[in-house]
C-alpha cells in the first residue's frame, strides 16, 4: 500500500531534502503533498487523503505545535500519525510534543531515522528490490 | 574568549555541515576574518536563560556549493533563493544544535526566523554593531572556501557539563 505525505516546512529546501531522503529508501511512496506553515498543513488535509504528515515546528503563520493541536481537535484528521522533524533541543518541548503522540526526529536526521521512524509508525513495509 | 565554547561551537558545525550537506571543514584560526565583499551572510537571534545571536558569513563559492549538495542536484540548477534558503536552514540546524550543547537539554530557548543578509555594509554593520557581546568565533575552510561563525551573547551564562 503506498502511502500519501504532507510535507510541512517553511523552507523549501529543507522540504526538498525530507522528500530526497524518502526517495533514498524503498517506502511505498503515493502523492506527496507540500506546505510552508501549519494553516496550509491543514488547508492540505481538507483537500486530500493523507496517511502520514511530517510538521517542522517553528514556522510563521501557524507553528507545528499548534497544526498538531488542530489536527486532534479535528475527528477526520486525530488518527493521522504525526512525525516531528525539528531542531528543537529543549527536553520539555519534545516530551510536549511526544505526549500529543507525535514522533520526534532532530535535525540534521539520516535517511535510516526518517525511513524507520515511518516504519514504524505507519506499519508499511519497504517496496522489495 | 573561552576554549571549551570554541570546540562545541566548531564540532556543532563540523557535525551540522557533514550531515546535511556532506560537506567537510577544516578550522583555519591562523587566518584573518572573511573579506565581506565575497561573502553573504546569515544571522539567526535566540533567546532563553540567555539571548544573543549567531551570524554565519560564507563565501559565495560556497553558497551554491551547499545548496547543491543539500538538494543532491548540480551547482548550477540551483537558485539563488535556494541557496539562500539552504544558506538559513543550515544557521537555523546549527543555532538549534549549538543552545542545548552549551546550556544543556533542560533549558527552553527561543529561535527566531533566520534572516540573509547581501549588502556589503549590513554585514559589517551586525558584525562591528555586536562587537561587544563577542563570545566566540570559527573561522573554516570548507571545500577550498572560506565560512566564519559569530556568536554574540548578552550577559553572563555558564556551559552546562
Amino acid at each position: 500500500m503506498a502511502i500519501n505525505i504532507l510535507i510541512v516546512d517553511d523552507s523549501a529546501v529543507m522540504r526538498a531534502m525530507i522528500l530526497k531522503t524518502m526517495r533514498m529508501t524503498n517506502l511505498p511512496l503515493g502523492e506527496i503533498y507540500q506546505a510552508a506553515n501549519g494553516q496550509e498543513g491543514l488547508d492540505s488535509l481538507n483537500q486530500h487523503w493523507i496517511d502520514l504528515v511530517i510538521v517542522d515546528i517553528n514556522m510563521p503563520v501557524m507553528n507545528g505545535e499548534e497544526m498538531i493541536d488542530r489536527m486532534q481537535e479535528n475527528p477526520n484528521t486525530k488518527e493521522i500519525p504525526i512525525i516531528v522533524v525539528s531542531t528543537e533541543g529543549s527536553r520539555t518541548r519534545i516530551e510536549r510534543l511526544q505526549h500529543k503522540g507525535a514522533r520526534f526526529i532532530h535535525k540534521p536526521f539520516s535517511p535510516e531515522i526518517i525511513c524507520d521512524t515511518i516504519k514504524d509508525i505507519t506499519g508499511v513495509e519497504g517496496n522489495d528490490e | 574568549m573561552s576554549e571549551q565554547l570554541k570546540e562545541i561551537l566548531s564540532r556543532v558545525v563540523r557535525e551540522t555541515l557533514e550531515q546535511l550537506a556532506f560537506m567537510f571543514s577544516l578550522p583555519e584560526d591562523e587566518r584573518g576574518c572573511m573579506i565581506p565583499d565575497s561573502a553573504v551572510a546569515a544571522t539567526i537571534s535566540f533567546s532563553g536563560s540567555f539571548s544573543g545571536r549567531l551570524v554565519m558569513t560564507v563565501s559565495n563559492q560556497l553558497l551554491p556549493e551547499l545548496a547543491a549538495n543539500m538538494l543532491g542536484v548540480d551547482e548550477e540548477e540551483t537558485a539563488l533563493n535556494q541557496q539562500h534558503d539552504a544558506l538559513k536552514e543550515t544557521i537555523n540546524i546549527i543555532c538549534g544544535n549549538l543552545l542545548p550543547a552549551i546550556a544543556g537539554n533542560e533549558v527552553v530557548f527561543n529561535i527566531d526566523a533566520p534572516v540573509i543578509i547581501t549588502e556589503i555594509e549590513a554585514i559589517k554593520d551586525v558584525i562591528k554593531d555586536n562587537d561587544n557581546k563577542l563570545t566566540s568565533m570559527v573561522k573554516l575552510n570548507i571545500e577550498e572556501s572560506e565560512c566564519d561563525l559569530f556568536l554574540f551573547v548578552e550577559g553572563e551564562f555558564t556551559i552546562s557539563s
